[in-house]
Order: C-alpha cells, then structure tokens, then sequence
C-alpha cells in the first residue's frame, strides 16, 4: 500500500506542489513567528542579564499591591527605597558593597535640536567608576566619567545619533526639575555592545546629581550588592533578608538575587512579547485553517478522480479500511514533507517578517536566530496533523466507494447528502449562538474573545457545509450578464462551476473565511475611527493637543511650558497610573483639576467644581452605583508610594472622549502618592486674545524643543491617532493577505485538477470550434464565478460578525459605521485575484493538443 | 506555348489528401500511419473509409479534419490548404467549415442537447438559423429530447444529437469516426439513416470511418485503407461488394 500510494503521490507533481503549498506557507508563518519570539525574548534574556552584570542582590520596596486590571503604561507601582537603607544593607553579613541605583526618564536633545529618541524609553542612571561599582553593565570607551553636577555621560549610540563630541553641552530634560544643560565628558558601551540597549537610550549623572534630577533626593530606586567574594547570591540575600527582618523592615523591603531579577525582569517582558507572539500565531492559525479547506478540497477530488481505481480496488479485494488507509497515508507524506518544507522556510521569512513588522512601525531588535526544538515540533504537528484531519473527510467518502464505481465513468464528487446540511445547519446555530454568549454574555474579556474566535470557526465550517445549496443559484446570479449577452463562453464556465456544487463551495469557501475576515475587522475599526473622532471633535473643545511621539510618555515640562508661554490657557494633563481601591489594584486616569472645561465627560457643574477646586477624584456613575459609592465618600486608597485617602467629588458616564477607560478620574493635585509624573496627553486651550495661529506656533515650538513630543490642533490630533492606528489596521490586513493567497493557490488547484479530469470534453469543444481564447476565457470565467461566490459569502459573514461585535460596544458609546465602498473595493479585488488564480489552469488547458484530448481515456 | 503554371483551381472536391504520410515516433518505434495517400471526396457524397485495424482510417480522417498535422503532403478543404493553416485558422476551419461525429463522449456534459447542437454556432457568435435547426431537429427526431441533458439520454439519442450538432453550422464535410461503433443494430441503422438523409436531401458531404460492411453500404463509395495505402475504392457499395473487398485485402 505505502509503495503504490508514494509511487502515485509523486507522479503528480504539479498536484503535489500546489497541495504542499497551502500548508507550507502556513507553516513557514507559525515557525516564522515562534523563531522570532524567541529571538527576541534571548534578546531580552541579554539585555537584563547585562543590566544586573556584577549584582550579586538588590533590595528594593515590596510591591504595595497587585494590579489585577492593569491599563495604560509606564506606571511604576513600586515605591523608591530611602537612602538611608543602604547603610543597614551595607552591614549585612556578607555584603561587600551595597548601593543605590536608579533607572530614571532623562531624556537626550541632541546638537541639532531634535530628541535622541527611537519609540523606546529613555533612561538616566547614576554612574560610578567600574572599581567602586557595584554594576558593572557599562564601561567608558570615550572621555571619561561624569564627575561633577554639570556632567554627563552618553551611551555610544545616542553619543552618534546625537552627534556629540567630548565638550559639548547636551540639553537634557527630566520629570521633575528643569531641563539642564551638561557637559558630554564620555560615551561607555552598556553590556558590551553599541546597541545593547535595544532601542532605549541612556544618560549617566554623577550619584548624587541622579538623584536630583530624577525625583529621587536621598532616594533610590533600588539598592545593589556585590557578595564578599566566595558568598553566593542566595547566601548575601539570605543574610540581606535576615537584617531587614532584624531591623523591622521586613514589611516594607525586600531582597532577591541578581540572577532573580534578571529573570524576572525578562519574564515581564516576555508577557508582553507572549501577546505579540499570539497575534501572529493567531494569524498563522488562520492560514492553516484555509490550507486545510484547500487540503480538505483537493483529497475530495482526487478521491472523485480515482473513483475507478479505487472501485476496482475494492472490486480486487481490498477492505474499506485499507482504501482509507491509502489515502491517509498520502494525506501523511503530504502533510510532513509539507511542515519540513514550512519550517525551513519559516526561518528564511523571520527576517523578511521582521521588515513588514517595521514597516508598519514595529520596530524590533534583530539578534542571532533561536530555533528552539519547541518550534520545528509545534509546527511540524499542526501542519502534519491539519493536512491529516482535512483529508480524514475525503478518506472516508473513499472508503464507502462501492465495487461497482469501477464500472462508472464519470468523476463525481457525490451529491451533498441531507446529513451534510443537518450538521452544517448545526455547526451555524452552534456558531452563532457562541457569538451571542461570547458578545453579550456576562464573560472576561479573555474567554468572550475566545467565545468570538470559536464561534467564527463553527460559522465558517457551518456556511462552507451549507453553501454547495448556495453554488448554483449565486452561479446563476453572477453570471447574469454573461446570460443575458449570450456569451457562450460564460453560459459554459456557470455550467462548469455548477457541475460539482460542492466543489465550487468549498473552493470558495477558503476565499470565504479571509474575506470575512478582513470586513469584519474593516467594519469594527471604521466604527471605532468613527466613534473616536466624533467623540473628540464633538466632546473636546481643546485648540491642542499634545501627545508622545512613539509609545513613551513625556515629561509634565511641556505642560508646564505651555503654561508658561502661553499664560491665560487652559492646560490639562492626562496620566496613567494604578491605585488599590477596595483591595483591587486598579486603573485609573490622572487627569488636571480643569479638565472639564475642555472635554465633556457628562461631569455635573457641582461636581466638576468640586473636583477643580478641591482635587480628588470622579467615579463612572456604572461603578458607582454597583459599590455603592456616594459623593462625599472618603476612600482610604493605597498609591505606589503609600496609603491615601481620595474624595468622590461626582461622578461621569461617558468614556468616549478620555484617553483611557478607567473608572475612576483623580486629580493630578493627588499625584503625590506617584513616584514620577510621567504625561500621555496634554490638552490645551488657548486664552481668547491669542491668535489660533500664534498660539500654534508657541505649542509646535515647545512640542519641538521638548522631543518626544508632538503637538497637533484637534483635527491633526485625531489624524495621528487613527493613522496609528491604521498602521496596525494595515500590518492585519497584509497578514490576512497570506490566508487569502492560500485560498487563491486552492482556486489554481482546483480548477487544474479540473481540466485535468475533463480532458476528453475539452477536447470535444476545441474540435467543434471552440478557440483557445475562448477555452481559456471559460476557464478564467469559472475561477471569477468561483471567487466571487466566496467573496460574497465571505462580505455577508464579514459584515454579520461585524455589525454584531460593534452591538456588543453599544454600551460603550460605540456606533456602527459600515465602509461601503471599502467592502465592495475587498469583494471586487477578491473576485479579481480569483481571475487571476484562473490563469494557470487556463494556460494549461489551452496547451493541450486536441487530439490528445478527444482520444485520452 | 506558354508556360502556365497548373493552378488548382476550383475542384467539385470537398476535401483531398495529395500524397499525405503520417509517421508517428522516431527511431525503432517508428509507425506509418499513412505511407502516402491521395484522395478526394466529392461534394454532396456520402463516403466511407474501411480497413483493418491499425491501417490509419483515424489517422487520415484525423488529418483531413484539421485535428492532426501531417508529416508530408496536403490537405485541402475546397480549396483551403488546411495542412498549411496556424492553429488560430483551423479553429474557425472546424467551427464553420468541419463538422464531427466521434464514436462516443460527443456531448459537451453541461449542456442540453439543443445548446449541444447550436455549440459551435454560439462559439462562433452566430444566431442559428431557426427554420434550419427545427429542419435538423426534425430530420433526425430529436424535437422531444433537445432539452434533456446529455446524461439523460441513451447512447443512441446522444448520436443523433451528435450528427444534428455536425449538420446545424452546415459545413462543407462531416466527418465521422465509427459513429455507430456502440450503438445496437436498430439505433446504427437510424443513425445512418439520417446521414444518408443528410446528404441526399440537404446535400450535405460525409466522410465515415467505419468497420462494419453494412454501414458501409449506406455510403456512395467505400476508399479501403491497408498499412497507410489506399488498396481500394469502390462505387456504390453493396454489404456483398464490401465484404469482397475486405476477403481480398485480408489475403
Ligand atoms: N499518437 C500515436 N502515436 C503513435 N502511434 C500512433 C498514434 N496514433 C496512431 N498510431 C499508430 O498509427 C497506426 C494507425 O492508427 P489509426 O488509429 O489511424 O488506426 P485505425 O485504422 O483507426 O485503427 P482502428 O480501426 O483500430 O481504429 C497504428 O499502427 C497506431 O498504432
Ligand atoms: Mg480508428
């Protein structure tokens, strides 16, 4: 059996290939996507390995609480350490050298003018000569170390991208204090490397200067301890832990070693490299998914071609079992040559991958490939095994074939029985009613995405069991004009595409599920985009804005200069952070005591005074009533740096037009409890007897100065954010693009297998007249019938799903917003690409010679 | 004298083979299909080409229809050199000027009988001749069936349909490869039936390939291939005469 089936399998190699295709390219994605991960998490791994370079232990303030509902970033829950617990560290049993660190915001101007900043943080630390630190990340490799307060030292990197030379004054602004002018003295090489900071720049200070500029006056962020030498990391934590406990500070601080923080540092990292590495796996997973309707295709009519063979087969003696396993194994070879093919492709395409990721402004750092054993096993199971579970189907119709199909001539892929569109009518209710529970069933966000997600799967396989009952009348109805204008070139290419309904179904049906896809997502970010600018430009009567240029919040420095320059405007902060409300660690937004002058957040007049005259903070009147919190209520909270009391001065019910959707508003005054001011946003309104356009030009000029920043008027505003955001939009729908290829390449496979099997007929027409334009204009005709059935069906899911999730946002302010002539532009470049998929087989079609054809059996 | 070139002008020939051989593979496996054939088939007759097995009866109609180049030689259709023509002018060639029978699979599976008939006509973006095709449709009593798709009528019905498809672009010759070949006795002798009808009342030319010495007779002539030659070529044929002829060529 194995060797016939081989024998057979590798005789048709243009069959091979194109099945092969379906699952290697999905493959190669999902392998792609693991190596890359990896990549960076080493990467990373290297990083923080480098950063705690010569820390045998550090002691740091215990985290004060857990945040359960983390939103927004850069917030920094845990507290600073006093300077002065250094010494008690100090006299630890063990401990050699115990010093304060800090990994501050200190951000670089470079000579000409702009910011040294790549979408990454930008840091300050304190520096010490090699000799008496503790760290040993950096070491100087031009000038020398900053010494006194007006010194600085640059890592080599932003040293170049700054374009300094030793002697010049860098201007570099912080959090807290002025920006100030130093001296560049030096550039040291952080972990040995010119970019071992993956993006991130970093500033050195002299110890006690650090500490000024970056909020941290007799403060540190942490303290570090080299060990005595021949004491282990564990042992000085140990003994590091024994004497904050002796000293009753057990409570407050904690002690880990330098390998722990590395890990744990690289671990928090990885979680958000974990999501990153799910959304292209999910989109890996998507491709396999059609590879499989393409598989699940070309075994049904490769079944329906050997249908003879196989009867005769069975006619000879041979068992169902055996017939099964036949085309099982098949499905095996397949499948694995498959996978090896995808895997080594997979890490041909990481760096490719890595260049669209960047060219839709992901920026990643690029190291030595990881390919771990998980990887090549992972994706060599899923190709294998979906290529196998999609001919399982076609495996059994070949197993049922009686002995007397012998004896029949014609290919025939069976009728689709009535069990057929019991279970596919099963799988659509199924489908739809998971999307029900998944949208608007009382679920975490995590389990209703998944709910979403297997409800879309049961729809697809639903409507592509159900859809052969559609085949007909859709041929009917898209070939119309062809119809009407008695083109016999489209009256036989419908004929064609209504012959094997099923066939045509599912060919479509691959086309389907990308389609579907990409108009569910076209339909939801249109509402968002749409909901978003109306809500800013109906709720917000800011002049500016300003927001970060990447991802890295900013210094209140440009607050304060639009303050400044600007005096008589309205100027309000926006900041993320966490507090712990009711045990909870929970999101909230910072936002400026004014900043109901200048969004509409349904705040009541009292309320919005109160808030603007005594600070404190606005409740969601939704969370409100469900805890049962009145206005006037003192909550005892707890901020990073210690417990505090916020008073509920009212409370607001719309979202939509506040940067995040945090329950709870505090005042900026009660930013005290925060280790560091950091700005998302900054909204600004002008004073009246300021131009629009002078006051333009003083935002734009601070926004310019400051770096990391830009400034927009609100309609500019609203452009930058959305085209953000159509940037991730954009980086989807190229990813989604490799499912729709793999359902194009399925459309090439079944229409060559097509002209395969009709051979004879085709022949037959060519001698009665038909010219080769004319056979290849039929064939094209059934690749564009075919496609643009899918697309439809794909348009009506796409739209379904769509309009449901924006219902399931209704409560949120969220109104629909269907891009019609995005979708018809989708559906007619799917149809289009379909006609493309055509050309192949039509080629191929044409080439036979005439009398080959009527005479083949 | 003068000295002018023998032009051919226009014959009464609806199709010739001058002097055609037909070799197929090369080396030790090289065949004769046809080893030099010349021969004409008038206007509005009806002819038939016998011999045994393998002598290239195929072959030369295949030739003759445009659907195989020949190796040496010409073929004329009236007074078109066919063996000359691209690929492009033999498609029209076939569309308007050829029509075919096969011995079986004649029939486009999609396709009614009555868009079976018209199929070259439509391929050639012509509206068919109404009062034509009802007289075809007549003639070879199909009115009830034209409907039906192919898989829906018996092997007979499916020849008839096939030979009204060959006569509805009116074409200057059909020709016709053993096109009774698996029909029963009765449905042969209708087929053969209407394509005598063809040509004695709509003046029609056929050209039939056939085995059987009793299709044979309905023919005006019977041209007997051997081995690639013409060895025989008989006038008014009867199933007696024929049947000769076969005795003679088998010694
Ligand atoms: N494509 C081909 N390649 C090689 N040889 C061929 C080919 N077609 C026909 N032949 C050979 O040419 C010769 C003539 O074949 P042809 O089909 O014309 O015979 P025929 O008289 O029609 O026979 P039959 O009565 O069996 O149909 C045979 O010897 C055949 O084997
Ligand atoms: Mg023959």
């Amino acid at each position: 059996m194995w060797r016939a089936t081989l024998r057979g399998l590798f005789a048709k190699k243009f069959r091979l290939v194109l099945t092969s295709i379906a699952i290697v390219l999905g493959v190669a994605f999902m392998a792609g996507t693991f190596v890359l991960t990896d990549t960076l998490g080493s990467v990373f791994d290297n990083l923080f390995a480098n950063t705690t370079k010569g820390v045998d232990a550090v002691v740091r303030a215990k985290e004060p609480f857990k945040a359960s509902n983390q939103a927004g970033g850069g917030e920094q829950t845990r507290p600073p350490v006093p300077g002065s617990l250094v010494d008690t560290v100090q006299d630890a049993k063990g401990v050699d050298l115990a010093q304060g660190n800090i990994l501050g915001y200190a951000l670089v101007t470079g000579t000409d003018g702009e910011a040294v900043q790549n979408q990454a943080p930008t840091f300050g630390t304190p520096w010490r000569s090699p000799s008496e630190s503790v760290n040993q990340s950096s070491e100087i490799v031009e000038g020398r170390a900053p010494r006194a307060p007006d010194e600085v030292a640059l890592d080599l990197k932003t040293f170049e991208e700054g374009k300094f030379r030793l002697g010049d004054t860098a201007r570099i602004s912080f959090l807290t204090v002025e920006p100030r002018e130093l001296e560049v003295v030096g550039a040291f090489l952080f972990g040995g490397k010119r970019d071992g900071l993956v993006g991130a720049t970093l500033a050195a200070f002299e110890p006690e200067t650090a500490q000024e500029v970056m909020n941290r006056v007799d403060q540190w962020d942490v303290i570090e301890v080299k060990a005595d030498a021949g004491v282990s990391q564990t042992e000085v934590r140990d003994n590091i832990r024994r004497a904050l406990r002796d000293a009753g500070l057990n409570g407050d601080f904690e002690s880990i070693t330098g390998e722990q923080l590395a890990k744990e540092q690289s671990d928090e990292l990885k979680k958000n490299l974990s999501f990153f590495n799910t959304f292209l796996l999910v989109f890996a997973l998507i491709a396999l998914f059609v590879g499989a309707f393409v598989i699940y295709n070309t075994f049904s009519i490769t079944v329906a071609q050997r249908i003879r063979e196989l009867g005769l087969l069975r006619a000879l003696g041979a068992s169902g079992k055996q017939v099964v396993g036949s085309v099982v194994i098949e499905a095996f070879v397949v499948g694995a040559l498959s996978s090896i093919l995808g895997i080594v492709l997979g890490i041909l395409i990481v760096s490719p991958l890595q260049g669209l990721l960047s060219a839709f402004g992901i920026d990643l750092p690029g190291g030595a490939l990881q390919i771990e054993p998980r990887t090549i096993v992972v994706s060599f199971l899923v190709g294998t095994g979906v290529t196998m579970v999609a001919a399982l189907g076609p495996a059994r119709r070949a197993s049922k074939i009686p002995p007397i199909a012998a004896l029949r001539d014609q290919a025939f892929d069976g009728g689709a029985g009535r069990r057929r569109y019991i279970w596919g009518t099963v799988l659509l209710v199924l489908g739809v009613l998971a999307l029900l529970n998944g949208l608007f069933g009382d679920l975490s966000g995590g389990s209703a995405a998944a709910f979403v997600g297997v409800s879309a799967l049961l729809v697809f396989v639903g409507v592509a069991m159900l859809s052969p009952l559609a085949a007909k009348p859709a041929a009917r109805l898209l070939t119309w004009p062809a119809i009407k204008g008695n083109f016999i070139t489209g009256i036989l290419a419908r004929e064609n595409a209504q012959r094997n309904p099923r066939r045509t179904a599912a060919t479509a049906a691959a086309l389907m599920i990308g389609l579907a896809l990409v108009s569910a997502i076209a339909i939801m970010s249109q509402s968002f985009k749409t909901t978003f600018r109306s809500a800013i430009e109906d709720q917000t009567t800011a002049d500016f804005i300003l927001s970060p240029s990447g991802f890295a919040p900013f210094s209140p420095e440009a607050a304060q200069a639009v303050r400044d320059e600007l005096p008589g405007s309205t100027v309000v902060e926006y900041r993320f952070g966490t507090i712990e409300i009711d045990g909870d660690g929970t999101a909230i937004l910072g936002a400026s005591p004014e900043f109901t002058e200048m969004t509409d957040a349904g705040v009541s007049r009292r309320a919005a005074a109160a808030f603007a005259d005594e600070g404190g903070m606005l409740v969601h009147r939704d969370t409100a009533e469900d805890r049962g919190i009145e206005v006037g209520d003192v909550l005892d909270v707890r901020f990073p740096n210690g417990p505090g009391t916020l008073t509920v001065q009212g409370f607001f019910d719309d979202k939509k037009a506040l940067p995040t959707d945090a329950d709870f508003i505090v005042s900026t005054d009660n930013w005290d409890g925060f280790p560091d001011p950091l700005d998302f946003y900054v909204g600004v309104l002008k004073p009246d007897d300021v131009s629009t356009k002078e006051a333009a030009k003083i935002v734009e000029g601070i926004a310019d100065r400051i770096g990391g920043v830009e400034a927009d008027n609100l309609a500019g505003f609203v452009d930058r954010q959305i085209a953000q955001f159509n940037q991730i939009l954009g980086l989807m729908y190229v990813l989604l693009l490799l499912a729709v290829v793999i359902a194009l390449v399925g459309i090439v496979n079944t229409l060559a297998l097509s002209v395969f099997e009709r051979t004879r007929e085709i022949g037959l027409m060519r001698a009665v007249g038909m010219s080769r334009v004319q056979l290849k204009r039929m064939i094209r005709g059934e690749a564009l019938i075919t496609a643009s059935f899918g697309s439809l069906l794909g348009l009506a899911i796409g739209l379904f799903f769509g309009v449901m999730i924006v219902q399931a946002f209704a409560s949120d302010g969220i109104t629909l917003a269907i891009p019609v002539s995005q979708l018809v532009i989708f559906g007619v470049l799917a149809a289009l690409a379909g006609l493309l998929a055509g050309v192949l087989p039509a080629r191929r079609a044409a080439r036979l010679d005439v009398l080959d054809a009527i005479t083949t059996e | 004298m003068t000295a002018t070139v023998p032009t051919p002008t226009s014959t009464t020939a609806a199709a010739r083979a001058v002097d055609v051989t037909k070799v197929y593979g090369a080396g030790d496996t090289v065949v004769n299909a046809l080893a030099g054939v010349s021969v004409e088939f008038q206007r509005g007759q009806y002819a038939a080409i016998m011999g045994p097995s393998g002598s290239g009866k195929s072959t030369l109609l295949h030739c003759l229809a445009g659907l195989d180049r020949v190796t040496a030689g010409q073929i004329f259709l009236g007074d078109d050199e066919i063996s000359a023509m691209s690929e492009k002018q033999l498609t029209l060639i076939r569309r308007e000027k050829i029509g075919f029978v096969f011995q079986a699979y004649n029939l486009v599976p999609t396709l009614t009988g009555l868009e079976n008939v018209t199929l070259p006509l439509a391929l050639a973006g012509k509206k068919p001749d109404q009062a034509w095709l009802d007289q075809i449709i007549e003639t070879v009593h199909l009115a009830d069936r034209v409907d039906h798709r192919p898989n829906e009528l018996s092997g007979g019905q499916q020849q008839r349909v096939a030979v009204a498809r060959a006569l509805a672009s009116r074409p200057e010759v059909i020709f016709a490869d053993e096109p009774t070949g698996n029909l029963d006795s009765k449905s042969g002798a209708e087929i053969l039936g209407f394509m005598r009808k063809a040509v004695d009342q709509l003046g029609q030319t056929i050209v039939m390939v056939t085995h059987d010495p009793v299709a044979a007779a309905y023919a005006d002539r019977v041209v007997f291939l051997a081995d690639g030659l013409i060895c025989g070529d008989i006038s008014e044929p009867t199933v007696d005469s024929v049947m000769d002829n076969m005795r003679r060529l088998g010694d």
